[in-house]
C-alpha cells in the first residue's frame, strides 16, 4: 500500500515536470499539444473513493496551471473529468471486479480495452479543457482543429508512456 | 440532525466536485491580471527554479540561429554607426561644433539584460517568465524587447524572477506606426499563428505596400521610438468603414527566444504623472 502511494508521488512529480519541461513546448503545426499529465487520473485505482479522485485531479490541474499560467484552466478541466472517468471505462470493460490489479493500465485492461479508455479519456479532456480556453477567443474552426490534434498527440503519447511503465514492470519480474 | 448528516455523508463526493469546481472558476474568472498574485505565476519561486533547471539544458538548442540573428543585427548596426558618424563629420565641418544637436530617441532608456526561462505560445493567453526581478529593478510594465523587435511587457514581478505579458496575448496593445507615412495603428494577437498578428485602426487614406515595415510609436513610454515591429503581409477585411486593418508578419521569433532586453525609461514616472489614465 505504501509502496504504491510513493510510486504515485513520483508519478505526479514526473508528469507534471515532463509536461511543464518537454510537452508545453512541443506544439505541432500551431495546432497539436499534448496534455499529457492527465495519465495520473487514468492511472488511479478504480477502488479508489470518488473524493479521492477528485481531490487529486484537482491539485493536478492547479499545479500544471500554476506552471503554464493558465489558472483556473486545466483546474477546472481536470475536476470535471474526475467523475466521467470511471463511467467511460465501464462503457468499455463492464465487470471491473474482474480486474486483477485494480490500477487501469494496457497489461490489466488488455490493449484493445486500454486503447478505446485511453482515446475516449484524452478526446474528453482535449474538449473540456481547449473548450474552456476558448472562453475569449472564439474561432470554431481552429477549436475542432486543436481538439482533433491534440487528443491524437495526447493518445500516442500516453500509450507509449504505459508501454514503458509496463515494460519496465514485466522486466523486473523476470 | 442525523438526516443531514446522512445526507452529507451520501452526497459528499457531489459536494466536493461542487467546491473544486467553484474554486476553479473564481481562479479562471478572477479578472485583472495586474492584480493576480506573483505565487500563483509560473514567476513564483517553486515554479521559476524548476524552469531554470530546464532552461539550463534547451537554453543550448538554438545558439546557432540566435548567433546569426545577432551577427546581422550588429552588422546592420555597425552599418547605422558608420553612416552616422559620416553625417556628423560633415555636418561638423561645415557648421561650427557646438551648435549641432544629434537626436538621440535612446538617451532617455536604459536596458536590463535577462534570460527567459519559460515560454508559451501555445494558449490563447501567453506568458513569458525571466530570471531577473525586483531584485534587478525590474518593475510592472516595462517593455521588453530581443534582437529582432518587441517581446512583450512585465506583468508580475517576483523578487528573482518576472513574468511578461506576451505580444502573443491579446491583453497587450502595442501603439505603432508605418515607417514610411508615420501613420499610427495599434498592434493585436489575433491567436491565429504565433508568427502573425494584426495592426488595427489604421486611417482609410493610409497608404502601405507589402513589406513595408512597421516600427513602435514612442507614444507608450514603455518603448523607444522606431524600434522595428513587423512587417506588413496583406489588408484584412473589416465591417469599420473609416479604418482598415493589416495582417502583420511579426519579427521577433517567438518559438525561439532565448534572451531579451527590459527597457527601463528613465523619464517613465513623470510621464505617467502627466498621464494618470492612458498607459493601459
Amino acid at each position: 500500500m505504501t509502496k504504491s502511494i510513493l510510486q504515485f508521488i513520483l508519478l505526479y512529480i514526473i508528469l507534471v515536470m515532463a509536461q511543464v519541461l518537454v510537452f508545453n513546448r512541443l506544439y505541432l503545426f500551431d495546432t497539436a499539444l499534448p496534455l499529457v499529465f492527465i495519465y495520473f487520473i487514468m492511472r488511479l485505482p478504480v477502488t479508489m473513493s470518488l473524493v479521492w479522485v477528485l481531490t487529486l485531479s484537482f491539485l493536478l490541474g492547479f499545479t500544471i496551471d500554476v506552471f503554464s499560467d493558465t489558472l483556473g484552466m486545466n483546474a477546472l478541466a481536470c475536476t470535471l473529468l474526475a467523475p466521467m472517468r470511471l463511467p467511460v471505462l465501464r462503457l468499455y470493460f463492464p465487470r471491473e471486479e474482474d480486474l486483477t490489479n485494480p490500477e487501469p493500465s494496457m497489461r490489466s485492461l488488455g490493449v484493445g480495452v486500454y486503447m478505446k479508455f485511453a482515446i475516449s479519456i484524452s478526446l474528453l479532456y482535449c474538449i473540456l479543457f481547449f473548450t474552456i480556453e476558448s472562453f475569449t477567443f472564439f474561432n470554431i474552426g481552429k477549436l475542432i482543429l486543436r481538439i482533433i490534434g491534440s487528443s491524437i498527440l495526447t493518445f500516442i503519447i500516453i500509450m507509449c508512456i504505459d508501454s514503458l511503465i509496463n515494460h519496465q514492470r514485466s522486466e523486473k519480474r523476470l | 440532525m442525523r438526516n443531514l448528516f446522512d445526507f452529507l455523508l451520501r452526497f459528499r463526493a457531489w459536494i466536493v466536485f461542487i467546491i473544486y469546481v467553484v474554486l476553479s472558476c473564481i481562479l479562471l474568472f478572477s479578472g485583472n491580471p495586474y492584480q493576480r498574485h506573483v505565487y500563483m505565476t509560473s514567476a513564483s519561486q517553486v515554479s521559476a527554479s524548476v524552469y531554470d533547471v530546464g532552461q539550463s539544458v534547451t537554453g543550448y538548442f538554438h545558439l546557432r540561429s540566435i548567433n546569426d540573428d545577432l551577427q546581422r543585427r550588429n552588422a546592420q548596426l555597425e552599418s547605422e554607426v558608420i553612416a552616422l558618424r559620416s553625417t556628423v563629420n560633415s555636418l561638423r565641418l561645415e557648421l561650427s561644433s557646438d551648435s549641432i544637436t544629434i537626436a538621440e530617441p535612446l538617451k532617455d532608456f536604459d536596458f536590463i539584460l535577462a534570460s527567459v526561462i519559460n515560454n508559451s505560445i501555445t494558449h490563447p493567453h501567453n506568458f513569458i517568465t525571466i530570471s531577473k526581478g525586483e531584485a534587478d529593478g525590474v518593475k510592472p510594465e516595462m517593455g521588453v524587447m530581443d534582437q529582432n523587435g518587441i517581446v512583450g511587457v512585465v506583468d508580475v514581478t517576483g523578487k528573482h524572477y518576472s513574468r511578461i505579458m506576451s505580444l502573443l496575448n491579446p491583453d497587450f496593445r502595442l501603439s505603432c506606426k508605418l515607417k514610411n507615412s508615420d501613420v499610427i495603428g495599434s498592434l493585436v494577437w489575433d491567436g491565429k499563428s504565433p508568427r502573425e498578428a494584426l495592426l488595427e485602426e489604421i486611417p482609410k487614406q493610409a497608404v502601405y505596400a507589402p513589406g513595408d515595415t512597421i516600427i513602435t510609436s514612442g507614444y507608450s513610454a514603455m518603448f523607444p521610438d522606431g524600434i522595428p515591429v513587423a512587417t506588413v503581409m496583406s489588408n484584412e477585411r473589416t465591417h469599420d468603414d473609416n479604418f482598415f486593418t493589416l495582417r502583420v508578419k511579426l519579427l521577433t521569433d517567438f518559438t525561439k527566444l532565448s534572451t531579451v532586453q527590459l527597457v527601463v525609461s528613465n523619464n517613465r514616472d513623470e510621464i505617467k504623472k502627466l498621464e494618470p489614465n492612458n498607459i493601459k
